[in-house]
């Protein structure tokens, strides 16, 4: 990996953390623009069978186990950007490496 | 901005996963045209950050608040294919994990803040390949502003096509309750847009305009 491409992910990596491990805990509690409109207008009440996925290890954007607190909001905030980060830096290798493999490159000899 | 379950009768949470599924796949079958390690990198670190910024809800009108969206900055900096790409893990992330939107809902919420987004900021992106100014400041802001008043406005459409809104009141009606709290939220977006774009095209601009596919690097990770 070059100098460039290291430096840029771990500012990017910084600032991800520090704004959803830290700056996140000091949001507005207050519901969204969509919430408060289905709220206005007497809509918020589901009326079809929905699916919400199960809290395995997170309540919304808490660690379970922590409670609610400030380490509960950054844990959640911290896994799920480096969640984010691992598929999608793997999405982009499967791709390149199926790109590699169907274009005749000069340097696809070099393809595992 | 995300659909909560329960809201989205199947006739419209089925066709908007049909339409997002089929913008997905087709982003993921010409990706690998736009991709070095150089955008590979920016791709993740951008999707990490917007994860991380969609958490930060900020106070907007009383009793109300606002997040960012990303996928219009996302389709400046990336453009439109792989914009889509991000958003969509960023969204199965939030649904699946974070219990952030509902599960059915997925493909609706990947529409309104991915798909439309995105293809508002690849417009933009035009823009700012040519050259990086005040006018692509512009474009930028209003862009960004327009992306989520039209993902708004879907929202309502999508609502209104469920029946999830009440007879009593007309589209029109919610449509301007709707995009009277994002009209504010949209500001936001455009301003922040501005400033995110401007700063990684200042510290990585060959990796935002990477000369479509015809450079890839030879010494690879």
């Amino acid at each position: 990996m070059t100098k460039a491409n290291r430096n840029t992910l771990l500012v990017g990596l910084a600032a991800a953390i520090l704004v959803a491990g830290v700056v996140s805990y000091f949001a507005s509690a207050q519901p969204d623009g969509l919430e408060k409109t289905q709220a206005d207008l007497r809509a918020d009440a589901p009326r079809h069978g929905g699916v919400e996925a199960p809290p395995v290890a997170f309540n919304e954007y808490s660690l379970k186990g922590l409670g609610e607190g400030f380490w509960a909001n950054a844990a959640a905030g911290v896994a799920g950007s480096l969640l984010v980060l691992a598929i999608l830096l793997g999405v982009g290798w499967l791709i390149r490496r199926r790109g590699e493999t169907v274009k005749t490159s000069p340097d696809s000899q070099d393809a595992a | 901005m995300h659909i909560g379950p329960g809201f989205l009768s199947p006739a419209v949470w089925a066709s908007t996963a049909a339409v997002s599924g089929a913008a997905l796949a087709a982003s993921l079958a010409v990706a690998n045209r736009r991709l070095d390690d150089r955008r590979v990198v920016l791709m993740g670190v951008m999707g990490a950050f917007v994860f991380a910024a969609q958490m930060v809800n900020f106070p907007v009108l009383p009793g109300t608040s606002g997040h960012l969206g990303g996928g219009f900055l996302l389709g400046i900096l990336l453009g439109a294919p792989l914009a889509i790409v991000v958003m969509a893990s960023i969204l199965v992330v939030q649904a699946l994990v974070f219990q952030d939107g509902g599960v059915e809902a997925l493909g609706a919420n990947v529409l309104v803040m991915g798909v439309i987004p995105a293809l508002v900021g690849a417009a933009v992106r035009r823009l700012w390949r040519r050259r990086a100014g005040v006018l692509a400041d512009i474009a930028t802001f209003l862009g960004g502003l327009a992306a989520v008043l039209i993902g708004a406005t879907a929202v309502i459409l999508l609502l209104r096509l469920s029946a999830a809104l009440p007879g009593s009141v007309s589209l029109w009606q919610a449509i301007g309750v709707m995009d009277l709290v994002h009209l504010l939220i949209g500001a936001v977006e455009g301003a922040a847009s501005v400033a995110v774009v401007r700063f990684v095209l200042k510290t990585r601009p060959e990796a935002v305009f990477a000369g479509a596919g015809s450079r890839m690097e030879a010494t690879s990770a």
